[in-house]
């Protein structure tokens, strides 16, 4: 295991100017910042369209990012602050954004998916119904790491088990999740 | 190809060396189905980000120390505590109940989407988390006369053996009260499992911190009378 995070060498990587990089934090961390955004905002539409905002901001500004919080805490932070900008903006009944984004934008699009679509509420429980059924290494492997961001060597220290047990666990746990998920139509391709 | 998918799936939680990000990243590249897996991945984090709480950590931490006073807490407790996770926290507002400011309910839904959003609400809230850990460990016990009839939920009465305790037969409940109020000016409560910890604060500048198996549509009653 190398000394940096996965975090930490994707962010090396985008600010090398990796664009496939940055296309894999944006798949990792989109549906996140989509789901914090409409729970702020309130729409959809309107956190779709920050999500995005937030995602060229990243790619803007990442050579700032210095390490001293989280990734998507910078990144939740970014998204939060626009959404408040776009509160104030709309209080003031005005079209002229406080920070207007101006660069890359044409660049780094289309590495951000327009559309993100999250589990909805009624699917929700059906999920976590089946995840109640999986074999109990399975899900306290999976709940350990989802649940309580736990890392695998302290998922390995808490189960008594090898790494590379934990590692298998919490990739089967997945597996079946999504299996049942896709079979039962709650996953959109 | 089974192999490769749950390496995938270490790539995503980051807990592979420089040599595998760099194939990760690589096979991601030239791999439409493995950029589709990742997506599924992020969807499903998001999905169990959901059901996990901001208190869930901090609650691990408070477990530590329930088993020492109360009895009947603890035993629900010290199982859960077996396997960290299954202590789930819940910090609920509800708005429509106990008429809390809908800016706090934003803020709380937002966080409830990150860990990293939930570890700033914890901090935010690390006073009143500190105050619960301290009222647990407290074997300072309130007399049945020093908590006011009207906030006693219908129907429950001081246990016979155990006089800070009341019970209705069925549920309990623990009060603790305090002068000081946190910073709190709503009405907030936690669900522990079947437990449910509400924090109340009084017109007096008190805060009444009540505790036990009752969920809020018995405790409402007592809730409401105090605001």
């Amino acid at each position: 295991m190398g000394n940096l995070t996965g975090d930490e060498m994707l962010i090396n990587e985008i600010k090398a100017g990796n664009a496939l990089a940055f296309e894999a934090m944006v798949i990792k961390y989109q549906p996140k910042l989509l789901s914090s955004l409409i729970a702020y905002t309130k729409s959809h539409d309107q956190a779709e369209e920050l999500c995005q905002k937030t995602f060229i901001r990243v790619w803007q500004k990442i050579d700032t990012f210095r390490g001293d919080s989280a990734l998507f805490t910078w990144i939740y932070r970014i998204g939060i602050n626009l959404a408040k900008n776009d509160f104030a903006s709309s209080y003031a009944k005005s079209k002229k954004k406080t920070d207007p984004l101006d660069v890359s934008e044409h660049e780094i699009s289309s590495h951000i998916s327009p559309e993100v679509d999250l589990i909805g509420k009624e699917a929700e429980e059906i999920v976590f119904t089946f995840i109640e059924t999986l074999d109990i290494d399975l899900k306290t492997a999976f709940i350990l790491r989802e649940l309580e961001g736990r890392s695998y060597d302290e998922i390995a220290k808490i189960m008594k088990c090898p790494i590379g047990t934990v590692r298998s666990r919490i990739f089967r746990a997945r597996q079946l999740i999504l299996e049942f998920m896709t079979q039962e139509n709650l996953l959109n391709d | 190809m089974t192999k490769d998918i749950e390496k995938l799936s270490a790539w995503y939680d980051g807990e592979i060396s420089k040599e595998d990000f760099d194939k990760g990243l690589e096979n991601l590249g030239s791999s439409p189905e493995s950029k589709k897996i990742l997506h599924q991945y992020a969807i499903l984090s998001e999905l169990m980000q959901r059901k996990s709480k901001p208190q869930a950590s901090k609650l691990a931490q408070l477990s530590d120390y329930l088993p020492q006073n109360n009895p009947w807490l603890s035993n629900a407790f010290t199982a859960a505590a077996t396997v960290l996770i299954t202590i789930m926290v819940l910090y609920q507002v509800d708005a429509d109940r106990f008429g809390s400011d809908e800016a706090s309910q934003m803020q709380l839904t937002s966080a409830l989407s990150s860990q990293e959003a939930k570890d700033q609400l914890i901090s935010a809230d690390q006073n009143i988390m500190d105050h619960m850990i301290h009222i647990m460990q407290s074997n300072h016990q309130h007399e049945p006369n020093s908590i006011p009839k009207e906030m006693i939920p219908v129907g429950f009465m001081p246990s016979a053996k155990n006089p800070s305790r009341y019970t209705n037969g069925n549920n309990n409940l623990y009060f603790h009260i305090e002068n000081k109020q946190l910073g709190i000016n709503k009405v907030k409560y936690f669900k522990a499992n079947n437990n449910w910890i509400y924090l109340v604060p009084l017109r007096d500048g008190r805060l009444l911190t009540a505790y036990g198996d009752v969920p809020p549509e018995l405790a409402s009653k007592m809730i409401r009378s105090l605001n």
